[in-house]
């Protein structure tokens, strides 16, 4: 949340020789970070982040206290100006029952005044709206200023429509109407703390927003100024609820301090005699039933010096804290610190103290040392990650582009049935419903949303999402690609994930596909990986797992001895029906003779292969008459076998 | 005969220094040393000499012999040289190359092992943990009251999947840190992790998409400082952006960090001065902080003992902030576009 506030206003609170320009370095390295600084006629105008659990800062009152602990640390003079208030005296003409439920709000504060509505001053609209309130009329005006001053929501009604003089706080029931000072129309859903006239009749929705049968008019002549400190929790559910996100509701949800609500009531009296010619009718009401609370918390300086990385005496941690409104008390070793009220919400343990001495005494002044420790557990090279990196560098050094496409998928793209399907409960719309369970599918809309280029490979490494019962789904890294282009071949994909396995040290058996009607099914060491699809004549994919591959990838590698004695190498063309599987034929010669070393298909034309054999014995040379004794035997074999006649 | 050697020698040298083709040189050799050459009758008509003319004749024709086999051979090779010279002329060096295959690693992959590497030298070990969680990982455990925003249907994904009684809901984990517990499970200290993840959230504009990557570091161990937590960011800073960038760390608030900080990096252009491109003259990284004791308790580490920093960070953001890559629509990094990917 972003609070603005004008550089006059913070120097009212603020003695300080600061630059506007350092205003904004020392409190963003301090407290809360100053954004922007704009300079507006003769002010400047600080937009500031405040983080959630920092709704104490949320007031020009609470950022002076900040910078006045912060800016002494930066060898800035700073002087804190706390406003003084005077309890005016109380009216007797009228008054009003209050009737409170403390289970839901905590501390009330009214008064009623007689007032004179009209515009008001220029200094007060101007920071208003500097702050991004609108200025409406002076009534509604000082509920705002005093909002944005301390820090606390406040509510004014007109006093003379509320003709039963009677407040009840009470939960809603469920389904109970209500229009609020903006016209809208809303149905409340239940447990929403409401004021009641005490007929059933519900006048304001507390802390969140005012109601319009009771709103101050341009002809109200009395008001009820009200300031209401309510239970953060409900606050939110019903803002949240409703779609109501006023800047009270935002702050009250938070929980403010209501030790301020007091003085909340004073200054807005104040106000209201200044501007609005305002005189007090009634007694001052303050209805606290649940005072705020307090804690201790024992800190060791040692901790805090350790945390830190740099030695930090007693003293100084002492005079840190006290700036910030902490008290500190030694007690045996420890420092005991009690926790200014408005800081209850967010300092509880030991660590948020530490945080609270560490930013006031200066993150920037702590030197940059990298940790003197290292990991305890020994580390392997070739993990998943070295692999991924090395086919993802293969793959594009092949040609292809890598793509990352959403995990994600609509339930066109989504391949399986519905009961497998990992499914999201909110999706954020119709194209993002299922955790794929495949990659390809969303590699072809790529592929489709590329249509101006006729050549495409792009392949993409990612998890797919295998439902697990009720367990977390199985996710499973996978590696797939496509190749588009006119007349696609099969074996130049075939070759890449060939010379992928060639690579990764181990060797892929492919057979004709089960799954699909052209392509082929991948194992490894009889394990299966993947697949290779042929689509149509343009366009081929393949889709590997390939965590399972990775278990087979070796990088450790084997030496053999040179051979001493040279190869003999020959070709032998062979004319052999095509129902006959090549890697049957090679399978078929290699087993003839163990001095067969290397078989291969050299070239294919109509019913001609060509296999290229390399005979080697490593013991000596071979002589011509023993390579053709083991050629004869080959073709003898392939002959019976598969009727294979030589060429 | 002696002069009828010597004549041929010279003869046949003049024609060898006068030849211009390889062809020619060819014809020559024929002519004077072919079976039938001037030279080789010569030769055969030593044998009808007296003999004791014979050895002097003889040892003249074979100087002959070898001088015009010289003569030739040094001829061979300058008009080889020639041929190549000839070709070299022939090559115009600013016709294209032939290219070898050459695709792209997407900018995520890009970015991603530049920051491994750089973790990697200081000691940090990747992870991976997974992106479809329980809630307790994502959030009860680090310390997210159960009525965090983050927590809300519009900004968290959540699966339909029946809730587990220890775990709860499963959702799609919005952030790298669900891996800090995770971790801590199956080690103990000292950790030194780099988490690198996808990651989900319920929203897409120009700078969000709603899936995107988180780098993820935690150390654990005996007195870890904030000032080790500085000298770790500062360290990635400045091997990530450059020598001269800078890095502070502000105060902010996250529930699983204690204190928590967030990280700027001094803009490039400006060096800190304040220009167009970052208007105050730091770039927000992202968060970082003291691992809550709530969170080492959760992940059974005992906080009286050890003591800890985590910092996340978007892949995207730090790629963005990079110089040269201000891409003005982070939903162009998954549209997939060809275009885009091939720039890279």
């Amino acid at each position: 949340m972003n609070i603005k506030i004008l550089d006059s206003h913070f120097r009212e609170f603020l003695k300080t020789p600061a630059t506007p320009k350092e205003v904004k370095e020392m409190l963003s390295l301090t407290s809360a970070s100053v954004e922007r600084v704009k300079k507006i006629g003769n002010d400047f105008l600080y937009d500031i982040e405040v983080t959630t659990n920092r709704v104490d800062l949320m007031s020009v009152l609470g950022v002076a206290k900040e910078a006045f602990a912060s800016f002494s640390q930066f060898g800035k003079s700073a002087k804190y100006l706390p406003p003084k208030f005077n309890k005016p005296a109380a009216g007797t003409e009228e008054n009003i029952s209050i009737k409170n439920n403390p289970k839901i709000v905590n501390r009330i504060c009214a008064v009623v005044l007689s007032v004179n509505v009209k515009d008001s001053p220029k200094f007060i609209k101007d920071r208003l709206e500097a702050s991004g309130i609108r200025s409406l009329n002076n009534l509604i005006d000082v509920t705002n200023y005093i909002m944005r001053e301390i820090g606390h929501p406040a509510h004014v009604f007109d006093f003379d429509r509320l003709p039963t003089k009677t407040i009840v706080i009470r939960e809603s029931s469920g389904g109970e109407k209500i229009k609020t000072l903006d016209g809208k129309d809303y149905v409340l859903p239940g447990e929403d703390i409401v004021a009641d006239d005490g007929e059933g009749n519900i006048i304001d929705l507390l802390g969140i927003m005012g109601l319009e049968n009771s709103v101050v008019t341009e002809n109200t002549k009395r008001i009820l100024f009200f300031i209401d400190n309510n239970d953060p929790q409900r606050i939110r559910k019903t803002s949240l609820a409703l779609g109501i996100r006023s800047e009270a509701a935002v702050l009250n949800e938070k929980g403010v301090d209501p030790e301020k609500a007091y003085e909340t009531l004073l200054r807005g009296i104040e106000l209201y005699e200044q501007i609005a010619d305002g005189k007090v009718l009634s007694p001052i009401y303050d209805i606290y039933p649940n005072k705020a609370k307090e804690r201790k918390i024992l800190v060791s300086s040692e901790k805090i010096s350790q945390v830190l990385g740099v030695e930090i005496s007693d003293s100084e941690i002492k005079n840190i804290l006290t700036k910030l409104n902490f008290q500190v008390s030694k007690k045996n070793n420890l420092l005991e610190i009690s926790v200014p009220t408005d800081r209850i919400q967010d300092i509880e343990i030991e660590e948020d103290i530490i945080e609270e001495v560490a930013r006031i005494y200066g993150y920037h002044k702590l030197p940059s040392i990298l940790p003197k420790v290292e990991s305890s557990i020994a580390s392997k090279y070739t993990n998943s990650f070295f692999w991924e990196e090395k086919v993802k560098n293969s793959l594009k050094y092949w040609g292809f582009t890598e793509a990352y496409t959403y995990s994600m998928v609509s339930k066109d793209l989504y391949e399986g049935t519905e009961s497998d399907a990992v499914k999201i409960q909110n999706p954020l719309n119709e194209d993002l419903v299922f955790m794929r369970r495949t990659l390809v599918p969303s590699l072809l809309k790529v592929v489709n949303e590329n249509k101006a280029y006729d050549e495409v490979k792009t392949f993409e490494l990612a998890n797919i999402y295998h439902k697990r019962g009720d367990d977390l789904p199985n996710e499973i890294i996978t590696l797939a690609g496509i190749v588009k282009k006119e007349n696609a071949s099969f074996y130049e994909v075939k070759g890449i994930i060939e010379q992928l396995f060639n690579d990764l040290g181990m060797q892929g058996v492919f057979k004709k596909s089960q799954k699909s009607v052209v392509g082929a099914s991948i194992y490894i060491n009889k394990e299966y990986v993947g697949e290779i699809e042929v689509l149509d004549n343009n366009l081929i994919d393949f889709e590997l797992n390939f965590q399972a591959l990775i278990k087979h990838a070796a990088s450790a590698k084997k030496y053999k001895p040179i051979a001493k004695y040279p190869p003999v190498i020959e070709d032998l063309a062979l004319a052999v029906s095509e129902s006959v599987e090549t890697s049957e034929i090679i399978h078929e010669i290699q087993s003839k003779s163990s001095l067969i070393v290397e078989v291969s298909l050299l070239d294919q034309f109509a019913d001609t292969r060509t296999f290229h054999i390399v005979y080697q014995d490593p013991n000596k040379n071979l002589t011509t008459k023993e390579v053709s004794e083991i050629r004869e035997k080959v073709i003898k074999s392939l002959k019976e076998k598969f009727s294979a006649n030589l060429k | 005969m002696e002069e009828e050697l010597i004549s041929s020698k010279n003869t046949a040298i003049s024609f060898i220094l006068e030849t211009e083709t390889l062809e020619e040189l060819e014809d020559l050799k024929l002519q004077f040393l072919g079976r039938s050459g001037k030279l080789t009758l010569l030769i055969k008509s030593i044998s009808k000499l007296p003999s004791e003319k014979r050895p002097e004749i003889g040892l003249l024709a074979n100087e002959v012999k070898n001088t015009i086999e010289q003569a030739i051979k040094n001829k061979e090779s300058e008009l080889k040289n020639l041929k190549t010279k000839a070709r070299r002329e022939k090559i115009d060096v600013t016709n294209p190359g032939i290219l070898p295959p050459l695709g792209h690693l997407h900018l995520i992959t890009q970015a991603i092992s530049e920051i491994t590497d750089i973790f990697k030298k200081i000691g940090f070990q990747r992870v991976r943990y997974p992106e479809v969680e329980w809630d307790w990982y994502a959030f009860t455990a680090l310390n997210f009251p159960q009525n965090h925003p983050a927590r809300d249907d519009w900004e968290t994904f959540f699966i339909d999947a029946p809730e587990n009684k220890k775990y709860g809901k499963m959702l799609l984990t919005p952030h790298t840190s669900s891996g800090q517990i995770r971790e801590m499970e199956h080690s103990r200290p000292p950790i030194k992790m780099l988490n690198i993840a996808k990651c989900y959230r319920r929203q897409s504009d120009v700078s969000h998409t709603p899936m995107f990557h988180q780098f993820e570091g935690l150390v654990i161990a005996r007195d870890i400082s904030i000032v080790n937590l500085k000298g770790t960011l500062d360290y990635f800073v400045r091997s990530y952006f450059g020598e001269k960038r800078q890095s502070r760390i502000r105060p902010y608030h996250f529930q699983f960090t204690e204190p928590s900080f967030e990280v700027d990096v001094s803009c490039g252009v400006c060096n800190g001065r304040g220009c167009k491109l970052c208007k105050e003259g730091w770039l927000e990284l992202g968060g970082a902080g003291m691992v809550h004791p709530n969170v080492l308790k959760a992940g059974k580490i005992d906080s009286k003992k050890y003591t800890g920093f985590a910092f996340g960070w978007g892949v995207e953001r730090v790629l963005m902030m990079k110089e040269g890559i201000e891409i003005d629509d982070l939903r162009l990094l998954y549209s997939n576009k060809l275009e885009f990917l091939n720039q890279f």
